[in-house]
């Protein structure tokens, strides 16, 4: 038999699991179970074997350091006799197979849940790496033993050639049990995709899977992703939170997806997070829910920047540098008198050109579109569209300024009628 | 999204005090929005095959084998309880289950078997459109592309959910069963006797009938598509209860439809010697409420039970099995995301209807054989439901009890009894 340990190959775990331990000399032998794995390192480090040596006994570990990998099994340099402590799982260790083996994980790169069907490991000189999960079609025909066949009916039907599937390691985010979720999300990968993507994902999640994501995730990816997140699917993920975490989450949210989500939790929970936010932030929140939701008040934040008209631009350069990070609304600048009338309006084009030491009177614009804090969505669509703006000021009835519509959000309101 | 007067709630401290009477409404309101998978199933449960195979089982055995609807009814009422439970529980389908902890060979088989029963399954639903529609003198060249492309464009297009209360509401077209079952006076001494005292010939047809019954009433798909209800509508184990009532409902109200589909055909055919060999046979049972428009009662109660189980059986098995192999599966994607998802759709629908098509098809036999395939299949899908449902790593302290474990290995093995005794009597 060929020894395999200076040369560089791929393995497939679904193989590995299928060879034997054999203890140096010949006579004991005893069958794989798992295959143990370092999750903190950059690619998973298989530090151990477990192996049952009787039918009734609990799986011992053997370090891979004492096992020699053969082609169709492994070598054990002394006997099985050292081995009789039954395995107990440290922190940072991951079984293969319990893991991955037939589970969902996260492809963070395609932004998909997939189903592992094999693993594949590099080994080099005598260590084993985790480096690609194997999610194609192939590696399941490879599992089920069909794989020649499928291969050459294919190839003689269709003259088609079946090509592997597989993820990279450092695209994979493991779900099989909520703490492995917990113990291996440090690695960010998740946060590194689109908050769409990501809700999507989490939608797709079931349920216990679904809040362990969500619970690891950090406060402002939580947000990015919870205002993307089907209404029904966000509620109970908040229901599941600690009151202080989901009014930190909702803190994050840009108001009226806040809003939204309040006025759709019991309300008990409601009431229990909104004493929880800060004042400021509750009060306006207060405001939003006051309006039905389909109506400008529902759908409006409170959330914009207004300057008194004698502002100069320099000043309101100052404002913005310093509140842009948190305001839902920044390319509309709104200009109102001491009654919080509204008096104007100045695109941030506008301020960009101007010199800075005018004066927002000098340059806003008097005439502004407004919609009333009653308008129903409709209306208020077909302002949008006469005028193109990409945000409208709500008024009241003495014409006090109460927030603005973002195009945005009319457009999920409106965006289940367009079919 | 429902309107947020929040603050006006927010004030209403009245409310909180006023609890018991709340409470009440609270228990009532989430029972009805908790109801419905388990209702939801039993009605589509009550198919063309299962219309069939109550009325054959009438007509040939008369009120002989009522009694096989107790051990059923039980059989079933545990069955769904223990998908349901798996449901809530482990927030994952059936399928899912299976292939986490059975592995890829093994599903793989599996999911090529239950692809097949559904299959025929499917071709009974279309069979139960032509035969239906025959009645009314409608061609099936006619009626089952044009039900083919209906339920093709109900799904694709969206608006099932809106039609699937239609379809729920037009299940009050069973009632008509059970009025005729009062009018015609039957002889309940008898039906009471043919209900609690257990006989059946040894031979491979009444074998076949009673496999037939308890596929039928027990299918394996349904156990599949229950579960998966029950996790989309994320129902919580403080909530349980609820789902309990819902699947309990369910479970004996097909049962009690079909003992009057058996009943009714047992008084108007097999007492008048009449063997059912077409719908129009069948519709007769209807005769004592209906009168000469019995063709018509019959004729819409099975165009209905068709179409909803049309509707639901081909999506179901492509939702059953993508989610085994973890391929995508959604409505919201398009085709080329898709793939094998809209694939498996799209060829059940196609030879589902396409098999109907060919000629001389005979419709009723169609029908009653494709539940008797159920039967057989129904011990392997439940021998992996128990496993699953004993295994603590998923189910925590949720698994088994002793009794709800004998009662439903015990129903395991009377059906592979049945089955093997089915294979025996036939060869010889």
């Amino acid at each position: 038999m060929a020894r395999l340990e200076e040369s560089q190959e791929l393995l497939f775990l679904s193989s590995l699991l299928t060879h034997t331990v054999y203890a140096q000399g010949g006579g004991a032998q005893a069958a794989i179970v798992d295959f143990v794995a370092d999750i903190t390192a950059l690619y998973p480090q298989v530090t151990g074997v477990l192996v049952r040596t009787g039918k009734r006994t609990a799986p011992v570990y053997i370090p891979l350091a004492s096992l020699e990998i053969q082609e169709k099994f492994f070598v054990l340099a002394e006997g099985f006799d050292r081995y009789t402590e039954p395995y107990r799982r440290k922190q940072t260790d991951i079984l293969l197979r319990e893991a991955f083996l037939d589970r969902q994980i996260v492809d963070t790169n395609g932004a998909k849940i997939r189903r592992v069907n094999d693993l594949q490991l590099l080994h080099a000189k005598g260590s084993l790496y985790l480096v690609h999960v194997d999610v194609g079609f192939r590696g399941l025909m490879r599992r089920v033993g069909l794989l020649r066949l499928t291969d050459s009916l294919l190839n003689a039907l269709f003259d088609y050639e079946l090509s592997d599937h597989f993820i990279s390691w450092r695209f994979v985010q493991p779900l099989a049990s909520p703490d492995l979720i917990r113990l291996t999300l440090s690695t960010e990968k998740l946060s590194r995709m689109h908050p769409a993507d990501l809700a999507d994902i989490i939608e797709d999640l079931d349920i216990h899977q679904r809040n362990a994501v969500f619970q690891s995730l950090d406060v402002e990816t939580a947000a990015d992703a919870l205002e993307e997140t089907d209404s029904k699917i966000q509620i109970s993920l908040i229901e599941d939170l600690e009151t202080a975490a989901a009014s930190d989450i909702l803190e994050e949210m840009s108001q009226s997806e806040a809003a939204d989500l309040l006025g759709d939790l019991p309300e008990e929970t409601a009431e229990e997070i909104l004493r929880e936010m800060e004042q400021d932030v509750a009060d306006d929140m207060k405001e939003l829910l006051a309006h039905v939701e389909d109506v400008s008040g529902g759908m409006m934040t409170t959330s914009v920047l207004s300057f008194s008209p004698s502002t100069t631009v320099q000043e309101v350069f100052a404002a913005l540098r310093e509140s842009a990070e948190n305001t839902d609304f920044i390319y509309y600048l709104y200009v109102v008198n001491e009654n919080n009338h509204l008096a104007g309006v100045v695109s941030l084009r506008e301020l960009f050109a101007a010199p800075p030491d005018s004066r927002l009177i000098e340059i806003m614009h008097e005439r502004v579109v407004t919609v009333h804090i009653d308008d129903t969505k409709e209306n208020i669509a077909d302002i949008f569209s006469k005028y193109g703006v990409i945000a409208l000021p709500v008024v009241d009835d003495d014409m006090e300024m109460r927030g603005a519509i973002i195009f945005k959000n009319l457009l999920e309101a409106v965006a289940p009628h367009l079919g | 999204m429902s309107g947020k007067k929040l603050l006006k709630r927010l004030g209403s401290v009245g409310a909180a005090v006023r609890g018991g009477r709340r409470r009440w409404w609270a228990a009532t309101a989430m029972f009805f929005a908790l109801l419905g998978p388990g209702i939801i199933t039993s009605n589509v449960d009550n198919d063309a095959g299962g219309i069939t195979t109550y009325s054959l089982a009438g007509a040939e055995y008369g009120m002989q084998l009522l009694w096989t609807l107790i051990p059923i009814t039980i059989a079933l009422v545990i069955i769904q309880e223990m998908c349901s439970r798996m449901g809530v529980v482990s927030g994952k389908g059936l399928s899912d289950l299976i292939r986490e902890r059975f592995g890829a060979r093994i599903t793989f088989y599996l999911m090529i078997g239950l692809f097949l029963t559904n299959l025929g399954n499917t071709v009974s639903e279309f069979a139960g459109v032509a035969a239906s529609l025959e009645l009314f003198g409608v061609s099936r060249y006619v009626s089952v592309p044009v039900a083919a492309i209906f339920v093709w464009w109900l799904i694709v297009k969206g608006t099932y959910k809106s039609i699937e209360k239609i379809f729920l509401a037009a299940c009050v077209f069973y009632v008509s069963y059970i009025i005729s079952g009062f009018m015609v006076k039957p002889d309940w001494a008898q039906a009471w006797h043919g209900l609690v005292r257990p006989s059946m010939n040894v031979n491979s047809a009444s074998i076949t009938m009673i496999l037939g019954l308890v596929g039928t009433t027990i299918a394996p798909w349904m156990q599949f598509y229950l579960q998966s209800s029950i996790v989309d509508k994320g129902i919580k184990i403080e909530q349980y209860g609820y789902t309990k009532v819902d699947v309990v409902v369910g479970s004996v109200t097909v049962n009690v439809i079909a003992f009057f589909i058996i009943l009714l055909c047992a008084f108007t055919l097999h007492q008048h010697n009449i063997k059912i060999e077409t719908a129009r046979d069948a519709a007769l049972a209807l005769k004592p409420l209906a009168g000469q428009y019995c063709f018509y009662l019959f004729a819409f109660g099975l165009l209905n039970a068709s179409l909803f189980a049309a509707s639901i059986l081909p999506l179901s098995s492509a939702y059953t099995i993508c989610e085994a192999f973890g391929w995508e599966a959604s409505l919201n994607k398009k085709f080329a995301e898709a793939p094998m998802f809209y694939g498996i759709y799209s060829l059940m629908i196609l030879l589902g209807a396409g098999v109907i098509l060919l000629p001389n098809i005979p419709l009723i036999s169609i029908m009653y054989y494709s539940q008797v395939i159920n039967g057989i299949v129904l011990p392997v899908i439940l021998t992996f439901m128990i496993v699953l449902i004993n295994d603590r790593s998923i189910m925590g302290d949720y698994v088994n009890g002793k009794v709800l474990n004998t009662v439903s290995w015990a129903t395991v093995i009377v059906l592979a009894v049945l089955s093997l005794a089915l294979v025996v009597t036939s060869i010889m």
